[in-house]
């Protein structure tokens, strides 16, 4: 516990345990019989603790004389000067001889733990050759003894040379550490013994946890009364047992108990839930925490194991979640009950609406035309909140899908600027694309981001005053692998307040007079749905009085991310990657585009899943009748595949007016490249052969 | 050459007035069945060009009337369009596999299904028109 600097980590009672006189009396008395010197303990600064020991006739006869004269120090009987001698020990870092004015000589030997300054010992003796007659006569007078009986005592004394007293220091130095060692670990012994004590008790007293601890090979070597209880086995029987028996079978056969333990080495920590077992078969769910056991930097000892019993929590989650999805199950009936209710009516009215408007039924005066025209955009505005209440029921049943694709962010913005134009030139707003035609592809679904787009744009067409523009912006996030979609408005903007709670369920902000209607005010919420389940966020920045915008990012198209699990170790063995382009052209006219669509599954029906992936349309004009297929295949592979593809469209298409054009192209694996960095060059020679291709019969036509 | 016969299978009165209408103006001569037994016996009488059906119907189900026509010989090659409330999600594929030309959720755009319905009636096999000619 003596750290790098030295500092000990020892409470003040611990240090005066340390310097306890009593124990060091014996040792003390021993050096001082055998050595012939007097020798006492002292404090840093030199003041006496306990006795002196082996203590000189002369030096009784003095202290008897005149108790508690002098600085403390048993030695210094001349006065004049306080002994400094304990003091310039440590300075020294050992031992000092010191001598005072009347020519006395004695040694003082530090005590330090680290660089703590604990005490020190002095020794010596009241004169250390037979006191000379000027000396004495001055010390007797000085302390008020006569010198006759001083000398008479003094004479006695057999005197101990200097440089004996100085050897002696040296040694008493050397035990006194020692000493001091040995009982700096006597109190560490018996503090880690009281501490252990404290946590067993603690341990045992756990009866909710089980708390065990294995060794690194999963032994058991420690199993409290809460173990016990919770699995049955005592700790007799199962300490130097694997923990693998509280296992089921099959985690067992799976190798999950080494599988963890070889986890929370890794990590440090492991936590897990999980059906155990007890001693009596009985299965049971647990939430477990393992955590190494390490000293320090010291050696690995094993793991400690904290299981906790969770089998009723987990019971009342799963009825939970029934109950969840039994609410949201009868939610979407009713919901999909009430929009289908809607839908009829509506219908009708559509119908006859439309058939008047359109002069079946003979002509109309323009004022009648006007009405039937207000009561169709009703109506259309009816259909969308029933598609909207649709898309709601599959959001909360997750069964709102998007099927993603390569698609162009120029594209996906004029579509959904197509749908929206009828409502932005009513109010004569202008809309303005400011995507750059360089930006990445994206993969995302068409459809949605129309949806998407289309909400945005229409809500800002709302809040924009007549004659307003919208922008509605592309640009690469910052963020790896993802593009930012913005559309910006110049309306009255969102408060702070409602920033919050725009993209929630039923979400509708007040707001000016001007807005006549708000829908159901469900569109940001499945706004954020559809870009969460594209991976995507979707954010508004907004000032009151200066307009908002609305962000939400999408994928980019990542070749390689898409070709990620055919692009395997065993699948690049050969060294080849290769690109296979299937024209399909038609023998007279062009191929209809009804039928692409059929044509991608008769393709995707040619590959082999495992190691071929037939890529998304690449093409940003349409209709795209070139389809793509990397293949993780040899020459022999790709004829396979090329054989595959003709006899499979002349099943599909017996009249043979579809004939498809088959090219390859390989592409060598560098075989010493991480594999990261193989993936990605691949992916990139890829597309740009892709867009080559493309190019190529672009020209062609 | 004769008019083309459409029958709608519907049981909502008022749709197929309305859509009765739009059909006839458009050349197309109608019939309709409005539940499920019904429209099978009409379809064998009739024996129409083309078939709107609703899924939602008294006295069983669309497709069952879908399947059933399916096993008429006069009427295996017969187009099926669907017109229904009911979600395309869960529907169309369903629609489509089961041999319906296309899937309509109601109200349809009109513009969009005359477009359908005469595609559907200018292609009694399949595959013939893939080509643009």
């Amino acid at each position: 516990m003596i750290d790098e600097s030295g500092s000990i980590e020892l409470p003040p009672e611990s240090l005066a345990d340390l310097l306890d006189f009593d124990a060091w009396g014996e040792i003390l008395a021993t050096y001082g019989r055998t050595m012939r010197v007097a020798v006492a303990l002292t404090d840093v600064e030199g003041r006496l603790l306990g006795k002196c020991h082996n203590a000189q006739p002369v030096w009784n006869l003095l202290h008897d004389a005149a108790p508690g004269r002098g600085t403390g120090c048993p030695f210094c009987i001349t006065t004049h000067v306080p002994c400094t001698a304990v003091l310039e020990a440590f300075q020294a870092g050992g031992v000092v001889m010191v001598r005072d004015l009347a020519g006395l000589i004695h040694v003082a030997v530090p005590l330090f733990l680290g660089k703590l300054h604990l005490g020190a010992i002095i020794a010596g003796q009241v004169f250390d050759r037979y006191p000379e007659p000027l000396p004495l006569r001055r010390v007797a007078n000085e302390v008020g003894v006569s010198a006759q009986q001083l000398w008479d005592v003094a004479r006695k004394q057999r005197p101990v040379s200097r440089a004996v007293l100085q050897t002696s220091g040296d040694l008493l130095c050397a035990l006194g550490q020692a000493f001091l060692q040995q009982r700096y670990g006597l109190i560490l012994e018996s503090r880690l013994a009281e501490t252990n004590g404290r946590f067993r008790l603690l341990v045992e007293g756990v009866r909710d946890y089980a708390l065990f601890i294995v060794d690194p090979t999963g032994c058991v070597t420690s199993w409290n009364s809460g173990a016990e209880r919770m699995l049955g086995y005592v700790e007799a029987e199962i300490v130097g047992r694997n923990f693998s028996c509280i296992f089921t079978p099959e985690d067992i056969q799976n190798r999950v108990p080494e599988k963890q333990l070889h986890k929370a080495l890794q990590a440090g920590r492991l936590e897990d839930e999980g059906w155990r077992v007890r001693q009596n078969r009985r299965q049971f769910w647990a939430h477990v925490n393992i955590t190494t056991l390490m000293e320090g930097t010291g050696p690995f000892r094993g793991f400690a194991i904290i299981m906790q019993d969770v089998t009723e929590r987990r019971k009342i989650a799963i009825v939970l979640e029934e109950a969840r999805q039994e609410r949201a199950r009868l939610q979407e009936n009713f919901l999909s009950h009430v929009s289908h209710e809607l839908c009829t009516p509506l219908t009708a009215i559509y119908f006859f609406t439309t058939n008047v408007l359109d002069g079946l039924l003979g002509d109309l005066t323009p004022e009648q035309r006007e009405h039937l025209a207000s009561a169709l955009d009703n109506v259309k505005q009816l259909k969308d909140m029933v598609s909207d209440l649709l898309d709601i029921t599959r959001v909360e049943t997750h069964k709102i899908t998007v099927e993603p694709q390569h698609a162009s962010p120029v594209k996906l913005v004029a579509d959904a600027f197509s749908t929206c134009r009828t409502n932005a030139t009513a109010k004569n707003i202008s809309l303005r694309s400011d995507v750059a035609p360089g930006l990445p592809f994206v993969w995302a679904d068409p459809a949605r981001v129309r949806q998407i787009l289309t909400n945005l744009i229409d809500n800002a067409i709302k809040f924009t005053p007549e004659s307003g523009t919208i922008t509605v912006e592309g640009r690469l996030m910052a963020e790896d692998g993802f593009l930012c979609l913005s559309v910006s408005d110049a309306g009255c903007g969102i408060s702070p307040e409602n920033r919050e709670i725009v993209f929630d369920r039923l979400a509708q902000v007040k707001s000016g007079a001007e807005v006549s209607r708000s829908g159901l005010g469900l569109g940001l919420f499945i706004s954020k749905e559809l870009v969460s389940r594209h991976g995507g966020r979707i954010w508004v920045e907004s000032q009151l009085g200066h307009g908002s915008t609305f962000y939400f990012t999408l994928p980019v198209f990542s070749l390689a991310k898409l070709c990620a699990h055919v692009f395997t170790a065993p699948n690049l063995e050969g060294g080849s990657v290769t690109l296979i382009a299937v024209d399909v052209i038609a023998v007279e006219g062009a191929v209809q585009e009804d039928i692409l669509p059929e044509l991608r599954r008769v393709l995707d029906g040619c590959i082999n899943p495992d190691q071929d992936v037939l890529l998304p349309s690449m093409s940003d004009a349409e209709p795209a009748e070139t389809f793509f297929i990397v293949a993780c295949t040899g020459l022999s592979g790709f004829e396979a595949i090329a054989s595959r593809i003709g006899r499979e469209l002349r099943t599909f298409d017996n009249d043979s007016k579809l004939k498809p054009e088959i090219s390859s192209t390989m592409l060598l694996v560098e075989p010493h490249k991480p594999r990261d960095e193989q993936i990605a060059e691949v992916a990139a020679r890829i597309e740009r052969l892709v867009q080559a291709h493309l190019l190529g019969k672009e020209n062609l036509k | 050459m004769s008019e083309k016969k459409i029958l709608i299978i519907d049981d909502d009165q008022h749709l197929l007035l309305g859509l009765t209408a739009r059909l006839k103006a458009n050349g197309y001569a109608v019939v309709c069945a409005t539940d499920a037994v019904s429209a099978v016996a009409v379809a064998r009488k009739e024996v129409p060009d083309l078939v709107i059906l609703d899924l939602g119907l008294p006295a069983g189900d669309g497709f069952l009337v879908l399947e059933r026509l399916r096993g008429l010989t006069d009427l295996v090659a017969t187009p099926v369009i669907v017109l229904s409330a009911r979600d395309p999600a869960d529907n169309e594929k369903r629609a489509m596999d089961a041999g319906a030309v296309a899937f309509f959720q109601k109200p349809p755009d009109n513009h969009e299904f005359l477009t359908a319905v005469r595609q559907a009636l200018g292609e009694t096999i399949a595959l013939s028109t893939f080509l643009k000619t």
